[in-house]
């Protein structure tokens, strides 16, 4: 029953409501844009978007679904090439270059690989699937792994960004990642990581701003003197109170999350989920060898512990003040401020960055990094590190807020 | 139930709030008297254990309230000066809410809070919002609530400030009501509320509890008496700079004076029956013309 108001008081609030419809609203926006920027060209070389074209791009890409192995490299190859000499693809007229565009859709992820195995490591180049002949494609795994080797021996690469066991970890990492790759339509979880890290965010702040209330209403609407002369009010009211919050975090971040993934999924569909990341450009680099169903759940419970060590910040530090106002900045400083400092861009500063908070909701973007820490002579990336040292200090915040808040003295 | 107080001292920075109290309280009703700063409201936290005293100890039934800790709060109801509440929640829901903080169970509480609507006057308001409600109603849902628990202990922290006249008398009747078998301590500037209410008087003044007793026990025991005398007009600021005058009330042909002297001001002079607000007056000095007091 004591749970039961103390949710209330947190969503009777006025503001609280407001809270929870921009995050509603977001996530509305950000479904509905990413529907909206999806287009197609058709046969006829116009372009269409929205909610239509959904399926026309997904049969076109299942066709060349299946295992990526050097066969079906050099058939894009092949492909390419073809579509390249064709006279629409020569001509000076742009309706018909969009009509030779058209027939490469369905390869175009795979065509998005190929200028990452056959270019520079640090440099996109588009033109560089243009270039090919099906003969190379044996060529196409090593390749990732040679450019990789290239790029860590550069001075201007990636030579004093590393130790030499960093180094090793990365080329083992890169050689382990188990080929050929399984390719299939995917566009689901695109779209879903594309703004994964932007809705947790967004969430991270509503939740800061849904709980900074918890502790501190007491005192700012002075109802602390009846809560603390309360049988359970040094007590068990407290521990609700936690509890409270907490729920709040895990009702309220599962159901934007959930929601926003059920919106993607349902409109992009599900297939891809056993994909390798490596098997799309934005996750060609990841030294994690993990699949988008993988990568997914990660984001997933990377998230969750994110807002779920926020809030705990926001709710010790409203306990501790009595006060909601510099609390509810908490999570805005921890997700701005790392991202300014990232701009500077000084590489010991970002393995500082790599394991701040904000890290944890967008976990889309650590997985792409090469953050790695050296702890007891193994080689980690930021993914382990950021979850074990969050899971402890939010354990550690549980406590910390309760002995905080059962100390006051009600002197007003 | 008994409540010992030794010592109770509490130190602000620069100000000692509380000044070395020693008192002893059974059941029935304490009226605390004293005006603005006199230290009630610090005095009435440290009994509901919101501050730690500086010095000192608060004994129940010989045991340290501090140390019986939710023990001691399980039988204590606080209506504090500054009543807060949660704003949005419904009269009921709050009610609920107290109830759940103080360990009662839902059905409990359900039938409690219902009883105590009833008895505050606020059934049909049960489903309002807390700020919607005027600052009597609201005053009624913090005695509503002080009583969920039917407490053993009921402190009252200025219960009548900011009621009009008639939501007073109502208040007072209401806690005289309520005040059956407990000890209710309830803190006023007000001298009015304490008269009728009120079985033990506390005059309280810079953190000191400087006298107590029955209303009879205190009018015996101060040193004055009071005086009626119809006078010129020109005259009252003489007789003002002279004695202390607890009441002037002008008449056509000149005013009429309520003086308070040892002796008999003047041969004109009728001795008068001595109320409270005399000695309040006697004691607390100028302070005591207090306009809130209609009554
Ligand atoms: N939290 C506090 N910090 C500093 N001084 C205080 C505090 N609370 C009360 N005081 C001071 O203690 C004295 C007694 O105040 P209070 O107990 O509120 O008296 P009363 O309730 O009789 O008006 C006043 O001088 C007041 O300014
Ligand atoms: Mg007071």
């Amino acid at each position: 029953m004591m749970m039961y108001y103390e949710i209330k008081k947190i969503f009777v609030k006025r503001g609280n409501r407001v809270a929870l419809a921009v995050l509603a609203f977001a996530i509305i926006v950000i479904v509905y844009s990413l529907v909206s920027q999806t287009y197609w060209v058709n046969e006829n070389g116009e372009m269409e978007t929205g909610f239509g074209t959904i399926r026309k791009i997904k049969e076109a890409k299942q066709e060349w679904s299946g295992s990526l192995t050097e066969n079906q490299i050099a058939r894009v190859i092949e492909e390419k090439n073809r579509i390249n000499a064709t006279p629409q693809h020569q001509s000076e007229d742009m309706r018909q270059q969009e009509i030779a565009y058209s027939w490469t859709q369905g390869f175009q992820d795979i065509t998005y690989l190929l200028n990452y195995a056959y270019g520079d490591f640090q440099t996109w180049d588009y033109t560089v699937a243009d270039s090919l002949t099906p003969d190379m494609a044996s060529d196409f795994y090593p390749n990732r792994m040679k450019s990789l080797k290239k790029w860590l021996e550069e001075e201007e690469g990636g030579a004093n960004l590393f130790t030499d066991k960093e180094k090793a970890f990365l080329m083992e990492q890169y050689e382990n990642l188990e080929t050929p790759f399984f390719y299939e339509y995917q566009e689901g979880w695109k779209n879903l990581f594309q703004w994964a890290s932007g809705i947790a965010m967004i969430t991270a702040l509503v939740l800061g701003f849904l709980c900074a209330g918890i502790f501190a209403d007491e005192f700012r609407q002075k109802a602390s003197a009846i809560f603390y002369s309360s049988y359970h009010g040094r007590g068990k009211a407290i521990w609700t109170k936690v509890t409270a919050g907490l729920l709040t975090v895990t009702v309220v971040y599962w159901a934007a999350m959930l929601a926003y993934s059920a919106a993607v999924l349902g409109i992009f569909g599900i297939e891809g989920s056993n994909c390798p990341i490596q098997s799309t450009m934005a996750g060609w680099k990841s030294f994690y060898q993990i699949t988008n169903g993988q990568e997914y759940l990660m984001i997933l419970f990377g998230g969750y512990l994110g807002c779920l060590f926020m809030t705990g910040a926001v709710m010790l530090v409203s306990a501790a003040a009595k006060s909601s106002l510099l609390a509810v900045t908490i999570p805005f400083l921890m997700i701005i401020l790392p991202s300014l400092l990232m701009s500077m861009n000084s590489p010991t500063l970002n393995k500082i960055l790599g394991l701040l908070p904000d890290q944890l909701l967008q976990i889309s973007s650590v997985v792409k990094y090469f953050n790695l820490y050296e702890i007891g002579g193994e080689i980690f990336g930021a993914v382990p590190i950021l979850a074990a040292v969050y899971l402890l200090l939010t354990f550690i915040l549980i406590p910390m807020m309760y002995f905080t808040y059962k100390k006051h003295q009600v002197t007003r | 139930m008994e409540l010992e107080i030794i010592n109770l001292t509490k130190e602000f920075k620069e100000i000692i709030a509380v000044d070395h109290i020693n008192l002893s309280m059974k059941n029935g009703v304490y009226g605390l008297l004293g005006v603005n700063g006199a230290g009630k409201t610090t005095f009435m936290r440290m009994l509901c254990t919101l501050i730690r005293p500086s010095v000192g100890k608060i004994l129940c039934e010989g045991k340290d309230i501090f140390e019986m800790d939710g023990e001691y709060r399980k039988i204590l109801g606080y209506l504090p000066q500054e009543f807060g509440f949660y704003p949005d929640f419904t009269v009921q829901d709050y009610l609920m809410y107290v109830a759940s903080i103080k360990g009662i169970r839902q059905t409990a509480a359900k039938k409690r809070t219902k009883i105590l609507l009833q008895q505050v006057g606020l059934s049909k308001v049960q489903n309002r919002k807390m700020k919607k409600l005027s600052g009597g109603m609201k005053r009624r849902v913090g005695i509503a609530q002080a009583m969920l628990n039917n407490p053993k202990i009921l402190i009252l922290d200025e219960p009548t400030a900011g009621l009009d006249p008639s939501e007073r008398i109502r208040f007072r009747n209401l806690i005289s009501e309520l005040s059956q078998d407990r000890l209710v301590l309830l803190s006023t500037h007000i001298v009015s509320d304490i008269e009728y209410i009120a079985n033990q008087i506390l005059l309280m003044q810079n953190g000191k509890i400087f006298h107590s007793g029955t209303q009879e026990e205190i009018l015996n025991e101060v040193p004055i008496r009071v005086w009626r005398l119809d006078v010129r007009k020109s005259e009252v600021e003489h007789w003002q700079a002279m004695y202390k005058v607890a009441n002037l009330k002008t008449m056509p042909q000149g005013a009429e004076l309520r003086i308070l002297s040892e002796q008999c001001p003047d041969t004109n002079a009728k001795e008068e029956e001595l109320t409270l607000e005399d000695v309040f007056l006697y004691y607390f000095g100028e302070k005591a013309g207090n306009n809130d007091d209609v009554l």
